[in-house]
């Protein structure tokens, strides 16, 4: 049979969700490999912040891009920043090619759509580093502008800046950890001195969000307006292939993470866990009864956008429908809703939370996991806000909280809201089956329904994580060579990902197709901002109110 | 779970269509579907009259439209009872 899911390993060359756990545990296995001393990720680009004048007195891509590992000695060593760019775009374009031929996609256009987004990306990602729109002042320029100023950015990691300058002080005798005061003139030199400290008349410091989002609107603006240019780029569009693979990549991130902070990842799990346990049981059935009563939806119609816009977006959409053996079309009419919905969440979400609460970074993060269905707008939201939250609270208290943390509280909440789809969905085949459509010949539900509907990319993201911890408790000699190679894999390569993901994303929505479906629409808006955002943010507070992200160390 | 007839399912917009080797039948819904592959099966001959066949419907997936499919790769199996 053609597409069927009959034994439990089908859909395992097939499918996108299990091509992101290939993808992800390639990179991940060939990342590891650096703990016996074996390089086969350092060739991966990444991008630096710089500057517009200086760059334009001597133009190069050295300015711009740099490989992972390419530093003299180091096995990539000459590659240098266009060499890298090439050789990850070979990379990436023949795993995901291979990936697209499993997939039965149409390869030739797949190649085309996905070459085509892969330099636009890349275009978005160098502007967005620019260092006017990127670069955060270092903490000595916001602490003590009077002394060093107040025009002093970082165009690299913010403590590193402050660390290379009070390093370039105490060479001069002037101790800043012991108290001492460095003159205008001190200061003025460390600053010089300091690699990556610059001095600039303004600068927006927007962080690496601005990146993601300068991605997004050139996405939204192809998708929209060069509607052409858009369906050629199609077939190569897959952000939730893109962004589950990145969450594999996460789940490295958050490996090392835990190495450092077991206990604040481990309630962060459980916290997202009952979170997500509450939200399911408050937001369906309230959802539910609305279409039911307000909107005289039909059962099998209010069922499908219930779990769209509670659960977890398009796949539970497709999900319960299946479970409900409703025909095709309604899944595919409300699909199209949660897709430009979640475009409009991702949009409006990240900036209006950390407004509203900058002093609640874990209940954002969790809210959002809740809120923002499909995977891929969560984590790109989640990246967002947390650029945005860790620049705001250093821009306003010179304290920096280690990067990521607000992502993984967004993403692990949408990991098990996701698990536990299956779970759902074989409730509601149970009760059409035997109690809504309840038949005197014998039709029955197959358990192995549960695991066809599990999100396979979950398991390379527990494997990357949970390996990661493996090493630190029982090898712990090895962390700092497994972080080599792990770090390219959860850094540059993860937020290539995300970055394809943001121009996906917007390539593939196209806010025109909201036209002619009133009722549905009118439903959705109502219960998203009415019901489930309002509902998601009292249930984060509760579970994670005043968890902070660890400080960042330097 | 095991069946005696494996069939592959798909909607065409308007119908659902249950397919396999010997067997096709179609309907507005399911009960007519299961309908028409009881009397395909009693036409068919390939088992006894009065005994008892398990059939499993499989829905291909490439039913869903394509940018779809990302998102999640399962809509439904059934399996149903005939009796012949």
């Amino acid at each position: 049979m053609a597409a069927v899911n009959r034994k439990w390993t089908d859909g395992m060359l097939r499918t996108e969700d299990w091509w992101a756990v290939w993808l992800g545990l390639i990179m991940f296995f060939a990342g590891l490999l650096t703990i016996w001393g074996v390089d086969l990720v350092g060739w991966m680009t990444k991008t630096k912040t710089w500057e517009w004048g200086k760059f334009w007195t001597d133009p190069s891509f050295n300015k711009l891009l740099a490989g992972s590992h390419v530093k003299e000695g180091q096995t990539y060593a000459g590659l240098g920043g266009l060499g890298s760019l090439l050789v990850t775009y070979v990379v990436f374009t023949t795993l995901t090619c291979i990936g697209a031929y499993f997939q039965k996609l149409d390869v030739k256009k797949f190649f085309m759509g996905f070459t085509c987004i892969y330099f636009i990306t890349w275009g978005a990602w160098i502007a967005g580093h620019e260092a006017h729109f990127k670069a955060l002042k270092t903490g000595q320029s916001i602490t003590q502008s009077e002394i060093y100023g107040d025009n002093v950015y970082c165009t690299t990691k913010v403590n590193k800046c402050s660390t290379q300058i009070n390093k370039a002080l105490k060479g001069m005798g002037v101790n800043v950890l012991e108290g001492q005061v460095p003159t205008q003139e001190q200061a003025a030199q460390a600053v010089a001195k300091s690699k990556n400290s610059i001095r600039m008349s303004w600068g927006l410091q927007l962080g690496g969000g601005f990146s993601y989002m300068l991605a997004l609107a050139v996405g939204l603006i192809i998708g929209n307006f060069f509607k052409g240019f858009a369906n050629f780029l199609r077939e190569g569009a897959k952000p939730e292939w893109f962004i589950k693979t990145a969450i594999v990549y996460l789940g490295i991130k958050l490996g090392l993470m835990s190495m450092k902070a077991t206990g604040f990842a481990l309630e962060l799990a459980l916290a997202g866990a009952a979170a997500c346990f509450v939200a399911y049981l408050l937001f369906w059935p309230i959802v539910y009864a609305m279409g039911r009563k307000i909107f005289k939806l039909r059962r099998d119609a209010s069922a499908v956008l219930s779990s769209g816009i509670s659960i977890c977006g398009v796949s539970a959409a497709i999900a319960t429908a299946g479970a409900i053996r409703a025909k095709p079309i309604l899944p595919i009419a409300v699909s199209m809703l949660i897709v430009v919905f979640a475009m409009i969440e991702l949009v409006a979400l990240p900036t209006f939370y950390a407004a509203v609460a900058p002093d609640q970074p874990i209940v954002n993060g969790a809210a959002m996991g809740m809120t923002v269905k499909t995977d891929g707008a969560d984590a790109a939201a989640g990246a967002i806000l947390d650029e945005m939250m860790v620049a705001n609270h250093y821009r306003t208290t010179g304290e920096t909280w280690e990067a990521d943390w607000i992502l993984s509280a967004a993403i692990l909440t949408k990991i098990w809201i996701d698990v536990f789809i299956g779970v759902w969905a074989f409730v509601l085949a149970l009760i059409w089956v035997y109690k809504v459509e309840r038949r005197p010949d014998q039709q029955r539900v197959g358990a192995s329904e549960i695991w066809f509907r599990f999100p396979k990319f979950v398991i390379g993201y527990f494997i990357a994580w949970l390996f990661y911890v493996a090493i630190a408790v029982w090898f712990p000699d090895a962390i700092k060579a497994a972080s080599s190679g792990a770090g390219v894999v959860q850094s540059p390569m993860r937020k290539m990902m995300f970055m394809l993901t943001f121009v996906a994303i917007g390539v593939i929505t196209d806010f025109s197709k909201l036209k002619g479906m009133g009722r549905l629409t009118a439903l959705y808006a109502i219960a998203l901002f009415v019901v489930i955002a309002p509902i998601a943010y009292l249930v984060a507070w509760i579970f994670h109110n005043g968890m902070l992200p660890p400080l960042a160390s330097s | 779970m095991k069946a005696d007839v494996e069939l592959s399912l798909i909607h065409d917009g308007e119908q659902w269509i249950a397919r396999g080797d010997a067997v096709t039948a179609r309907g507005e819904t399911l009960l007519e579907v299961d309908e028409g592959v009881t009397h395909a099966l009693r036409d068919s001959g390939a088992f006894p009259l009065g005994s008892s066949v398990t059939v499993f419907m499989g829905f291909d997936f490439d039913t869903i439209p394509t940018w779809l499919r990302q998102y999640h790769a399962h809509y439904f199996n059934r399996y149903i009872t005939v009796n012949l």
